[in-house]
Order: C-alpha cells, then structure tokens, then sequence
C-alpha cells in the first residue's frame, strides 16, 4: 500500500495533485483509532498520513481559543489544555486518536442536549480539496458568521469531503469538580424516565448516556461545575458518585454481528428497545446518538421498524458490502450530499 | 466566481405576477409601486431597492409551488421575514420577487420530553418562548430585535444574542429543517432525533447562516432548554472603558462562564437615558458593564461574590444588582433599547458588526475611535464583550451623500482592523450586500471559490437572493481599491 506521509497543507495539496494527475483514490488517515468507524478503502487507495501534522500552532487562555494541526494526538491537547485550566468540551482525555479524527468521524454527536460536541466547538479549518485546492474557512474567533460555514462539513465527513490541515477550536474553562454518576439497575421505563428526567435538568451533565446490559438498565454520566453543586445534583436525582465515566462506545462487535450507530429521540428509546432482541447491547447518549450490536438479520428488521420511530441509523462495523448501508435518506438530503461530494471532490478521489 | 451572477434574462413580468396571482390570490400577490415602498430596505437602509413583487406564502405547498413557477420562469426571488437584517439580505440586489414568510406564523408541535418544537418560519423570535414558558422552558437564541424577527431570518443569518456566549448561536439550536430548494425540490435536513444522520453531512448546519441563498426554511425543528431556577444580574459603572474590558478578561480568567456579558459606552449610555429606554444608568460613566449569571441558587451566591470582587478591585464606580425577577427588564432595558435609542441621534443608523478576539478589545475600541475621528462621524458602542462582538454605531444623516460615503467608509475601516486583530468581519448580522466588499479582507479568492461551489449545491442557476455574501470576481479586484459600496453610493447620488 502506497503511503505519503506529509507535514504541511503544501505537501498536503502537492500528495492530492499527484493522485489526481495519476487517477488515484486517497484515503485520507490520522492515527487509525477511529477506523472502526469507517469502510475499508479500495485495495488500490493511496494512504495519505495527517499523523505529521502535529503541531498546537496556538493556544490563547484568555481568548478560548486553539489552533490545533489535525495530527496532533487528543491525549497531547487534553494535557495542553489541563495546564491552562481549559478543556475542549468533546475531548476524552483518554482518546487515543488525532483530533482530525475526532472531527472527521465524529460518532458521538453531542453527548447530551447544549453539551460541547465537535459541531460545536469548531470554529473554522484551513483545508485542501481533493484537486489540491488549499482553502479557509470560518474564523479563529468564538463568534464569526462571516461566509458560508465550509467548515461545518467537516465534522462527521469521514475524509470525503476534503483534508483539513488546520483547526480552529472554542475552548472552556474546566470545571472546579467533575464527579461521574450512575443509576441502580432499572428496567427498560424506568431507565427512560430517568434519562428524560436529566435531560431537563437545568444544569446539564456533561456527559449522560442510558445502557442496556444483559443485567438490565443504568443511566450513567458526568456532571461538572462546583462542588456544593455537583454535590446536591447527586442527591437530587439520587445518583450514586463511582470513580469511572461511562463507556461513550459498545465494545468491539464479534465477527458475526454489525455495530449500528443511529440518533433517536428520548421518548422513543423504549420503542427501540423493544425491537432489539432483549440480549442485544444497546447504548443511547444524551444527544440522541444510540449504538447496538446486533446480528445482519436483526439489523435489517431494525432499519424497517427505524422509520416510524422518526430514528434513523447506519451500520458502522460489519462486512464490507454492508457497512455504510443507512436507512433511508430523504431524496432532497440526498441529493444535496451527492452534489456536495462533487462540487468539492468531482474526480472523486477521496475513498 | 459566480454563484451570484445571474445568466437568466426575465421574463415579461406581467404575465409572472398574473400566475402569482393565481397560485396565491391578489390580496397576497403584492405589486403596486406604493405597496411596494414597505419592502425597498431593511435594517440596513444605505441599500434600497424595489422588489418586482411581494408574494405571502402561507405553506410549505404554497412556497413549493410559487418556486417551481419563478424556477420554470426563470425570475430571481428573494427570501424574507420581519426585514429585521442589519445587512441588506430580505433586499433584492435586482430585479426579483420577494418571498415573504411572515404569515408562516404558527408554532406547529411542541414536545416536552423530548425538548424540542417544530416551528413556521414567520414566529416571531420571542413568541416562541412566550409559547413554552408554562412549560418551564424556553428557545435560547435572544437576538437583540427578538420581540420582531422571525425564526427562519435568525436561523438564514445563524444570529446570536446577549446570552449566546454561553447558550451559543442558533445553529446550536436547530435540530431540523424543511427546505424548499430554489427548483422547488423539498428536503429534510436534519431530524428531531438529531440536526446530522448517522454517515450524513451537517447539511442543517451548512443551511444556517446562509442568509437566503440555499433555498427557504419552511419548517423549523428546534431545541428547547429548561429554564434555570435562578438570574442574577449585576451592572457595574466605570471611570474608563479599558477597565471594563479588563473586567471581563479578569472574569472570564477566573473560569465563570456568565450567561451575558455586554458593555455600554458613554455614548450610548446618554443617548438610552435621554430616550424611552431610559434605566437608570449613570450618565458620567465611561461604560456601564452588565453582567448576566444563571444557575441554582448556591452556585449564583458565590458567582455573584466572585463578580463582585472583580468590580471592586477593578475601582468600579457604582454597582447594583437585580435578585428581583421583576428588577432585571429594567438593567437590560437599556441595553435591548440601545440600537432604538440611538435613533435620536440623527436621521439614520449604521450599525456595524465585527469580531476581534477578547483580548484585543481595547486595541479595537481605541482603533475605533480614532477611525471615527480620521471619517468625521460619531460613533458609539454597544458590544456583546464575553465574545468579542462590538457593534459600533453610526449615526448619520442619510440625505446627505457625503456623510453617508464618510459613513460607509469608515464602517469598512473598523472592519479592516477587526480582521487585522485576527478576528472577523461579522459575529451576528452577516454580510449580505453591506460587506460584501469586505469579504476579501477576510477571505482569498479560493477561499471564496468553495464557497461558491457549496452555494451551486443549493443554488444551481444563482437565481435565490442573488448578489449576497459572496462578491463578484470584479468586486474582489476593486475592493483593494475603492469600497464599492462608496461608490455605488456617490454613483446613486449622481444620477439623482
Ligand atoms: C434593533 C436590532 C437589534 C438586533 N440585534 C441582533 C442581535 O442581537 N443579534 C443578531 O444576531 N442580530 C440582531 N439583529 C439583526 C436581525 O434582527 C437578525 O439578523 C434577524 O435574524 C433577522 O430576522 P428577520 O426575520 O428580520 O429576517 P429578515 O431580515 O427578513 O431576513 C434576514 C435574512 O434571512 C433570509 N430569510 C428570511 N427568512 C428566511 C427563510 N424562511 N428561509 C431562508 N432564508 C430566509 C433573508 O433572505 C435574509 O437574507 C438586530 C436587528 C435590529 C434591527
């Protein structure tokens, strides 16, 4: 497999020209944690490596604000971050991914309603098109409307749409406390109620996820703030504090079963849950983001059933004829990604 | 670069209007010259123009249809709500049929459990919240002209607010949308389950900020937030505006992450208490610093302190506080009445939108004023501090045509320096045709080719809201030169 390995947009572009001139699909690639995440590329796509551009170019405390090269590892601005008293909201400190990764797939959404998510907190990029085209967009500022938001598509593209060298980052401050919660185990409603319940809260865990186990159902999360707050948020909702955060992601899927990701409603996850076979693994974040390993049989009543629930979802792990596969798009969102992937990609070498 | 340029000739519009008339009846087929006059501006009035004709749309079938006529016609449209925009967008550049969506005014579904609303794009901003209030919640994005502007205008210009430092913008609110594409093709961006699918782009969050270009928002799925039990809100007055600047780096420094954070200057102060605005604020100031707190009752008592310390180590003048729900209108009702107040100053306003990071806000502001001097204008300012978003305003008398060329090009002065402290040339009102000669101090021109490609997407014949945001190859050229705007200006004065 053809690798390039680059250290700049420059190179970035001049990589992207060659594979044009030469008819060649590129994937693009960070630190591959996230690969489970995506298609196999074509055995005949060239490897373009971001893993080389590492560098935190600039990180202003007072302004929020960090510039940061897609290479550069989640771990290394977690740290970076922690020493100036901030965080990056969608940041795990424990991710061993890139942070272009983190943007490109994208496979958490928000972790609970008005929670820092990647779509939130990416405030422009300087990119390179597949043809070699280095561009801007958005700002460096916690505010900018300034133009059509190009940047905005990055988050979630899985390297599709264009190769971003440069991101613009909206920082907070951290929190004084952060103490991670859980519920007893709960049946299915009960379970439901609760995470309703805390999705209301006016004072929002920064992470809430429900999980459905073969022992039954927990809802689990982070709350973050003061310490009398955070204090009585436990009491008030009758939390137990334990010294892990929950798991953001199922495990691995078995080779005979596919890992769907899919945003559904609050209200609806019991309905969800009742057509996933009882022992099937399923995980819904506060955002509306579920995961649900299952076998190819059960995913193809899931993806019938999904409609009426106004869910929909994708299978992110699984043979490779069928990974990608999604319930239905509407015909005009349809449209408008295909046309999307052709006015930024029209020789189509992006795998 | 295109994606503006119209290669369409109109057709003879006698014949469209009769076919408008058809589809939506005479008295929503608006086309007397008289009539007309209410649509020739919006907020930004240095930029008139008549449109061909007034449609109201009352449905998302009644939208699709008047678009695949004016598709099939090849006629030019123009998406409106309350004409609320600072920056020319509800305005025809040319000839064109505007699409007023005022009527489209009902808040279709609420869910509570699931904290969401589907809404028509004519609600009116602050109704929405006035509609979920009993329900312990509310819509978040609090645009200054909330009580007037319509949610699909906030969401075509992605607006903030006062609280949008730490609620965010309204894309981080918009969770779905139903846009009638300018060929009349429906699509549904983004779902209540979530504003992008599984391995789908963020194409709701692309539409927000697109200021009319991509197509119209007919339906609207938005997040609703629970309200917080408690608000304190504390003004603080200051012997110089450096200091209240350093107030706020000095708050955002210590990690609080207040709801609003806006300063007044002295101008504006005296110009809210000479006006129906009037709180209370005192005039001898040289800025007046509002600072908005939310959350439970424990953690806004040692917020407030924490606040408190800063002004008072900081030499504050005077301090107040409202604890009393029913105090608080009146510290932000000179804030929400500034741009209004500011009306007495003279016969029109400008007011300019441009971002610089937080720290540079005293660089700015004395870079403002000087600017002002170098122009001969008056300035004043009133500025969303937590994000570095000033609004300096202009008050001119627009009659005369030399001031208003001073006025314009100052604005475009002020915004060169926004962009040379690394920041930008909107955080709020977008560019519409106001900056469009601004755009390439900010961006290259292939930055803005992408941009353009993005817009055929949506806009494949440049027929919806042609001439906004982005500027003609020409313009990009001329703009080093000459702001265009200047001279369209002076040329309007000439053939007068
Ligand atoms: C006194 C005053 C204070 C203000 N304060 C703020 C503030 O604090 N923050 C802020 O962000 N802005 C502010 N604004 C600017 C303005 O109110 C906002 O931009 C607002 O969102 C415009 O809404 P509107 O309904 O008036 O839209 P319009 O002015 O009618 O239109 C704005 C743009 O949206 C497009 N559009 C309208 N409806 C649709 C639709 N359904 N689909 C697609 N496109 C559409 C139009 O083509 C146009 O480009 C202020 C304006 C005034 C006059």
């Amino acid at each position: 497999m053809n690798v390039y390995a680059v250290t700049n947009s420059s190179e970035v572009a001049a990589a992207l020209r060659e594979c044009v001139a030469a008819s060649r699909r590129v994937h693009l690639f960070g630190r591959g944690t996230r690969n489970r995440w995506q298609a196999a590329p074509p055995a005949a796509a060239v490897t373009l490596s971001l893993r080389g551009l590492s560098s935190i170019l600039r990180l202003e405390p007072d302004d929020l604000t960090c510039s940061v090269e897609p290479g550069v590892p989640c771990q290394e601005l977690a740290m970076a971050l922690r020493q100036k008293g901030l965080e990056l909201g969608c940041l795990d400190a424990d991710d061993s991914g890139s942070i272009g990764g983190l943007y490109a797939s994208d496979p958490l959404g928000a972790p609970n309603p008005g929670a820092s998510s990647p779509r939130s907190t990416l405030l422009g990029i300087e990119g390179v098109l597949a043809e070699g085209l280095e561009f801007r967009s958005g700002a460096r500022v916690v505010k900018s409307v300034a133009g059509f938001d190009v940047h905005r598509l990055f988050v979630g593209s899985h390297g599709l749409l264009y190769a971003a060298t440069l991101l613009h980052l909206k920082l907070r401050p951290a929190p004084r406390v952060r103490a991670a919660f859980t519920t007893d185990t709960l049946d299915v409603a009960g379970a439901v109620d609760k995470f309703i319940e805390m999705r209301r809260n006016p004072t929002m865990p920064r992470r809430l996820v429900l999980v459905r186990e073969a022992s039954g159902c927990r809802v689990a999360g982070v709350f973050a703030g003061r310490a009398r707050q955070v204090a009585s948020l436990l009491q008030q909702h009758s939390l137990r504090e334990v010294d892990k955060a929950p798991q953001d992601h199922l495990q691995q899927p078995p080779a005979d079963r596919e890992l769907v990701v899919g945003i559904v409603r609050a209200s609806k996850i019991a309905a969800l849950a009742d057509i996933l076979p009882a022992a099937a693994p399923l995980l819904v974040h506060g955002g509306g983001q579920f995961e649900a390993i299952l076998t190819p049989a059960e995913v193809d009543v899931l993806f019938t059933a999904l409609p009426a629930l106004e869910a929909h979802a994708a299978i992110a792990i699984g043979a490779p004829s069928r990974v990608r596969r999604t319930t239905p798009l509407d015909q005009g969102a349809a449209r408008l990604q295909r046309d999307l992937r052709s006015a930024l990609d029209p020789h189509s070498v992006l795998a | 670069m295109s994606g503006n340029s119209a290669d369409y000739a109109l057709p003879p519009m006698t014949s469209v209007v009769r076919e408008l008339e058809a589809l939506l009846g005479k008295n929503r087929t608006i086309s007397s010259r008289d009539a007309l006059l209410a649509w020739e501006c919006d907020g930004y009035t240095i930029h008139r123009q008549l449109p061909l004709c007034v449609v109201l749309p009352e449905s998302t079938a009644e939208v699709q249809s008047v678009l695949r006529l004016l598709h099939r016609r090849a006629v030019p449209f123009v998406p409106r709500g309350a004409g609320t925009c600072l920056s020319g967008g509800p305005t025809p550049v040319e000839p064109a049929v505007v699409v007023e969506l005022a009527r489209m005014d009902n808040v279709l579904s609420i869910d509570v459990d699931d904290l969401f609303a589907v809404v028509q794009p004519g609600v009116v901003n602050l109704d929405l919240t006035t509609a979920v209030k009993h329900l312990a919640l509310h819509y978040a994005p609090d645009p200054s002209s909330q009580s007037v502007c319509t949610i699909g205008g906030n969401v075509a210009e992605n607006s903030g607010g006062p609280h949008c430092f730490k609620y965010g913008m309204t894309v981080d609110h918009v969770l779905g949308l139903t846009v009638v594409l300018p060929d009349g093709q429906i699509a549904q961006l983004g779902s209540s389950a979530g504003p992008r699918p599984p391995q789908g782009f963020d194409l709701s969050g692309l539409f927000c900020g697109s200021e009319g270009t991509f197509g119209i928002a007919t339906e609207i799925t938005v997040r609703l937030s629970t309200d917080q039990p408690c608000v304190r809100t504390l003004l603080a007055s200051f012997a110089d505006m450096t200091t209240a600047c350093l107030a706020v780096s000095d708050i955002v420094g210590m990690g609080l992450v207040p709801a609003a954070l806006e300063i007044l200057d002295q101008a504006t102060i005296r110009a809210v208490e000479a006006s129906v605005y009037r709180a209370g604020y005192p005039e001898d100031a040289a800025a007046v610093l509002l600072v908005e707190l939310d959350g439970t009752a424990e953690v806004l008592h040692e917020e407030a302190q924490e606040v408190r310390e800063v002004f008072a180590r900081r030499g504050a003048l005077r301090i107040e506080e409202a604890t009393d729900p029913k105090d608080r209108p009146r510290l932000w009702k000179g804030r929400k009445g500034a741009f209004g107040a500011m009306g007495r100053l003279n016969t029109d306003l400008y007011v300019l939108d441009g971002v610089v990071p937080r720290t540079r806000l005293v660089e700015a502001l004395s870079g403002i004023a000087e600017i002002g001097k170098k122009h001969g204008v008056v300035l004043t300012n009133v500025f969303h501090a937590g994000d570095g978003n000033l609004h300096p305003n202009i008050s001119y008398d627009g009659r005369d045509a030399a001031e208003t060329a001073r006025v314009v090009a100052a604005g475009h002065d002020i915004l060169q320096l926004c962009v040379d402290l690394g920041g930008s040339i909107s955080g709020e009102h977008g560019i519409g045709t106001e900056k469009l000669d601004h755009m390439p101090l900010m961006y290259r021109p292939q930055d803005l080719e992408v941009m353009a490609r993005v817009r055929r997407v949506f806009d494949r014949d440049g027929r919806c809201n042609p001439g906004k945001v982005l500027p003609n190859r020409s313009a990009c050229a001329e703009s080093q030169k000459w702001p265009q705007m200047v001279a369209r200006v002076l040329g309007e004065e000439g053939r007068r």
